[in-house]
């Protein structure tokens, strides 16, 4: 599980062995206190669950589960649908992760430029956090409808009127991806808003005094101190997309014609509505080994700039 | 940023607000909708007569304020929890490397893509053999653990964002460590931790999946379940109290956000520490 | 260190396969029911026995009837007293999965035939076959009895059903020239006449929201002979014949052909169409019948609406049956008081209450005649009740994968299908390779 996750950067300096056993043992306290629920309602469920993988388990009532090695993975290899899945998923998370940074890092430079009413316009930049995504799923399909108010815009500006931009083949991902941009935008913006502030004042004072524009202050001094959190919050962004399906089950169902059938959306059917256990536990596997080699290679090239 | 134009930045600030705040403005609208309004043809923000009788008809018929209160009680709850266990094990994830390091973010990252369906059933099992099914302690220790992988790698993020340099200075000017992780390093990290408690806020607020699964009895529900028993059969949704439902849930959010956001500022203390 | 760690994951891992043959074999042992003995009072328990019952009853005259039932049964049983646990309809499905799964359901689970066959089929529910009074057992249809029969086990008591009906913006059908249909059914061809006479000058015959078609279909499919499923259980094969794509055909054919049925419809869901209905958009639309009820509510004034007779397909007025249900967990501390319990729910008197309050037409007869009487047939009430006599089985709700052959294939496919993107054969070609995909 963990030998495809990050190396970490070797560090050059010299340690001799006691700063190092000193060092072991500061960061185990240090870490103990996280460990205990971590072991009991983290690590023995998912264990439980990749285990799962290997069997043909099913959700039936007394029936015994065997273990068929790698049965399942050898049939999902053939499985079209799944496939398909995962390719909207690809489409899906990336496009969300990408103008979530994107729109994320712009939002949170204007709010920590000094302008007015700063207070009032952060509050407002969170509100789709205060709205459960009980209701964010029927408040988007209310505008989404035909009869909804962005179809009221569109045609007021010469568009046509009654695009049903969830029901219709073209529009349906595009639709569920803005939702998707709009839901993350809180999340990204305050991260990279706390990154932008914990930047020492001195370092773009001094830049300024050198006669660096703003643009120029931007790339040199805010990125390089942004980039492990703009690490950290892009990967994290990244897997939460490729894992979340609810907004898009409630919204679409996975349709029209399969358009915005998600892989965790598709996991979900197969487990939960099929009830083959085993058989999604091995979509589940796939999907995490998949992504955590993505994360590896993204994070051990930033790590890489860091030390640069 | 100096010389970027202000009018064309408030511009563009008003540009994200209304992106950002049109749904909101959409739901306010939609709580003061009667019936037949809402299912007319007609698309108009301001209501034609304002119904009210959404708001009673919401806090009457599903236990809103009881469900409020869960709410509180678990997201606090695990807000606190989380920081306090996650910011001396965020330090360590940043600052010391090796197997450790690798075993939790191979732990941080795979927790949070394996699909949770699969992992529901043997945590529903591990929760019923310690009793805490149906309880609001039970779902405080899933959320605090399921929130963790977040709350760590972004302070692992912030502390890593923190030039080691100033933390070498202190410890060559004499001092102890707990004191260059009080005086320097904690100080720097505030709006990270500020704003990472404010996802664990929101998180354990906004839950739904696990709540469905563990709260059985109607006392112990939390908001997200509460609104969801609007949505009947066949999509039978009854509009009106929802919105006016979810308008009042989202009040105690935005304060909680107006108070926080002021914690958000880092620069004052950024002056004190010189390299 | 490191072989610490190691050594923890192992026992870890040990612990989590012990906890999944704990999951597969868990609750092992099953209380018999004991048939002959029967009937719908049980006798007494000799311990005071507690049962939980999971509602979904959304409505506030709904969930009112529900409890006085309860507070009814808990004064006259203080042996077995029951109790309520409400539950949403969005996501009960989740969540039965999962207390079923952690051997924590409710004794007694409300849900409908279609969502709790599946349960049967894994073999969670107790077989009521024994415990049904004669009464009730006369009094239903037989074609209800059979959609919550499994492998000759009734598992569940149908208590609420729905059916398809035509609704007429009856102004419009009058400045059209056409007499509002009345008698016992309206067959097809002239109901599809109706829409093309009723189509003039911007305005529609019909508007039918078809946003989630499978169960439209599925259902009233079944009036061609369509039944989609050949064989039951695991067995169970997708056959596609003229019966199955009679109705899909024929709505495209209105769609593209007669032009009398508004095509923007066919992505919204009945709900959303019903904005347009009460508009003078279209002069008919087809919805669920509990829909009467917020017709009746929504409909601006002087809106002038009738139900029309139940539709006839080439072969019958044939819908498929999937009524709410009231079933019992087969884990249950008292299968015995749990099905005495749902007997006594389901007395003609309390399903008309239930159904008064949801909109919806009661499984049994005696009940319906009740409604009758109370309602004088007003809204709609006469042609909806007389609807419920045609309701039977259809054979889909027994194949073990519809779910996810609806969600995932047939959806999509009635989607496609409906959207112009593909023809008859490409839609009879998606629903049986989907299903061969699914099976695999």
């Amino acid at each position: 599980m963990t030998d495809t996750a990050v190396r970490p950067p070797v560090t050059t300096r010299k340690k001799t062995t006691t700063i190092a056993r000193t060092e072991r043992r500061e960061a185990i306290a240090l870490v103990i206190p996280a460990t205990l629920p971590i072991l009991i309602f983290s690590v023995f469920p998912l264990i439980n669950g990749i285990v799962l993988a290997f069997t043909d388990a099913t959700l039936r009532r007394n029936v015994e589960s065997n273990f068929v090695a790698f049965d399942n993975f050898a049939r999902l290899v053939g499985d079209t649908m799944f496939w398909e899945s995962f390719r909207i998923g690809l489409v899906w998370s990336i496009s969300v992760t990408v103008l979530q940074l994107v729109a994320g890092m712009g939002l949170a430079l204007l709010l920590n430029a000094d302008l007015r009413l700063k207070g009032f316009t952060r509050v407002l930049a969170l509100v789709p956090w205060a709205m459960p995504p009980v209701v964010v799923a029927i408040m988007w399909k209310l505008i989404y409808r035909q009869t909804g108010p962005l179809n009221a815009i569109v045609s007021a500006f010469g568009g046509p009127t009654n695009t049903d931009w969830l029901a219709n083949f073209d529009t349906a991902l595009p639709a569920v991806i803005v939702v998707g941009v709009w839901v993350g935008m809180p999340q990204t913006t305050i991260t990279l808003l706390a990154g932008l502030q914990q930047v020492p004042m001195e370092l773009h004072e001094a830049a300024q005094v050198d006669g660096a524009n703003a643009w120029n202050r931007f790339w040199k001094i805010s990125i390089p101190s942004l980039r492990p959190i703009v690490a950290a919050i892009t990967s994290l962004n990244f897997i939460w997309n490729f894992n979340s399906f609810g907004l898009v089950y409630v919204m679409t169902e996975g349709g029209p014609g399969g358009r915005t059938m998600l892989p965790m959306l598709f996991t979900y059917l197969e487990a939960f509505k099929s009830k083959h256990l085993g058989y999604a536990a091995a979509m589940g596997l796939v999907l995490v080994v998949f992504v955590l080699i993505l994360m590896s290679f993204y994070l051990w090239s930033q790590f890489r700039k860091d030390k640069d | 940023m100096g010389r970027f134009t202000k009018p064309g930045q408030y511009l563009l600030l008003l540009a994200y607000l209304i992106f950002l705040g049109f749904p909101l403005l959409w739901l306010i609208s939609a709580a003061f909708k009667s019936s037949a309004e809402l299912n007319s043809l007609r698309v108009n923000l301001i209501p034609t007569d304002w119904h009210l009788a959404n708001f009673p008809e919401a806090l009457a018929k599903q236990g809103l304020v009881r469900s409020g209160l869960n709410s509180t009680i678990v997201a606090v709850t695990t807000t606190i929890l989380v920081i306090v266990v996650s910011i001396p094990a965020a330090y360590a994830l940043a600052r010391f490397k090796g197997k450790l390091r690798t075993l939790g973010v191979g732990w941080i990252l795979t927790s949070q893509v394996f699909p949770v369906i699969l992992i529901i059933i043997p945590l529903f099992i591990i929760l019923k053999n310690l009793n805490l099914v149906d309880s609001l302690l039970g779902l405080i220790l899933v959320y605090t653990t399921y929130t963790m992988p977040f709350a760590l790698w972004m302070l692992q993020g912030y502390v890593a964002a923190i030039p080691k340099d100033l933390e070498e200075a202190g410890a060559m000017d004499g001092a102890s460590r707990f004191k260059v992780l009080r005086e320097i390093v904690f100080p720097l990290l505030m709006p990270g931790i500020v704003a990472t408690a404010m996802f664990a806020f929101v998180s354990s607020w906004n839950e739904f999946f696990f709540a469905l699964v563990l709260i059985q009895t109607p006392d112990n529900y939390t908001l997200p379940i509460t609104l969801k028993m609007f949505v009947g059969g066949e999509g039978k949704v009854a509009l009106g109290p929802l919105a006016a439902g979810a308008v009042m849930a989202a009040i105690p959010s935005l304060v909680f956000f107006g108070f926080m956001q002021r914690k958000l500022t880092g620069g004052l203390l950024a002056g004190a520490v010189k390299g | 260190m490191n072989k610490r760690t190691s050594q923890l994951l192992a026992l870890v891992g040990v612990g989590a396969l012990a906890l999944t043959a704990c999951t597969s074999t868990g609750g092992s042992t099953t209380p018999e029911a004991s048939p002959g003995e029967a009937v719908s009072s049980a006798a007494p328990p000799a311990e005071k026995v507690d049962l939980t019952f999971q509602s979904l009853s959304d409505q506030p005259g709904a969930i009112a009837a529900t409890e006085a039932v309860v507070k009814k049964w808990n004064a006259e049983n203080p042996m077995v007293q029951v109790k309520i646990v409400p539950a949403g309809w969005d996501g009960v499905y989740d969540k039965l999965v999962t207390q079923f799964a952690g051997g924590a359901a409710p004794d007694i689970i409300h849900y409908e035939a279609a969502s709790v066959i599946p349960f049967a089929l894994d073999g969670y529910l107790a077989d009521m076959t024994p415990y049904i009074s004669e009464d009730m057992k006369s009094d239903v249809n037989q074609g209800i009895w059979d959609s919550v029969t499994v492998n000759d086990q009734i598992i569940a008591v149908p208590t609420e059903l729905q059916s398809y009906m035509v609704f007429a913006n009856t102004k419009m059908l009058k400045s059209a020239g056409i007499t509002v249909p009345t008698g016992d059914t309206l067959k097809w061809d002239d109901f599809r006449a109706m829409a093309k006479q009723a189509t003039t000058g911007g305005q529609f015959g019909l508007g039918w929201g078809l946003k989630s078609p499978t169960a439209t279909f599925m259902s009233l499919g079944l009036g061609n002979g369509g039944v989609y499923f050949d064989g039951e259980g695991d067995t169970a094969k997708v056959v596609i014949g003229d019966g199955e794509l009679k109705l899909p055909n024929e709505i495209m054919a209105m769609n593209t052909e007669d032009k009398s049925l508004e095509p923007s419809t066919l992505t919204q869901s009945g709900g959303d169409v019903l904005a347009g209905f009460y508009a003078g958009k279209y002069a008919m639309t087809v919805q669920g019948s509990y829909q009467a009820a917020n017709i009746a509510k929504d409909a601006p004034e002087g809106f002038e609406w009738a139900v029309l007779p139940a539709l006839e397909g080439t072969k019958s007025a044939a819908q498929s049956a999937n009524p709410q249900t009231l079933s019992v967990n087969i884990d249950s501390k008292s299968v015995e008081q749990s099905a005495a319990f749902v007997n006594y729910f389901a007395s003609a008197e309390n399903l008309a209450a239930l159904n008064t309050a949801d909109a919806l037409i009661p499984a049994s007869k005696a009940a319906r005649d009740l409604i009758a009487e109370q309602t004088g047939g007003k809204d709609g009430w006469t042609e909806i009740l007389a609807s419920g006599d045609h309701l039977e089985a259809a054979p889909f709700m027994k194949v073990p994968n519809y779910t996810q052959w609806k969600d995932t294939v047939a959806t999509p496919a009635f989607q496609t299908f409906l959207a112009g993107q593909s023809d008859a054969d490409g839609l009879s070609k998606a629903l049986t390779d989907g299903w061969t995909q699914i099976n695999r």
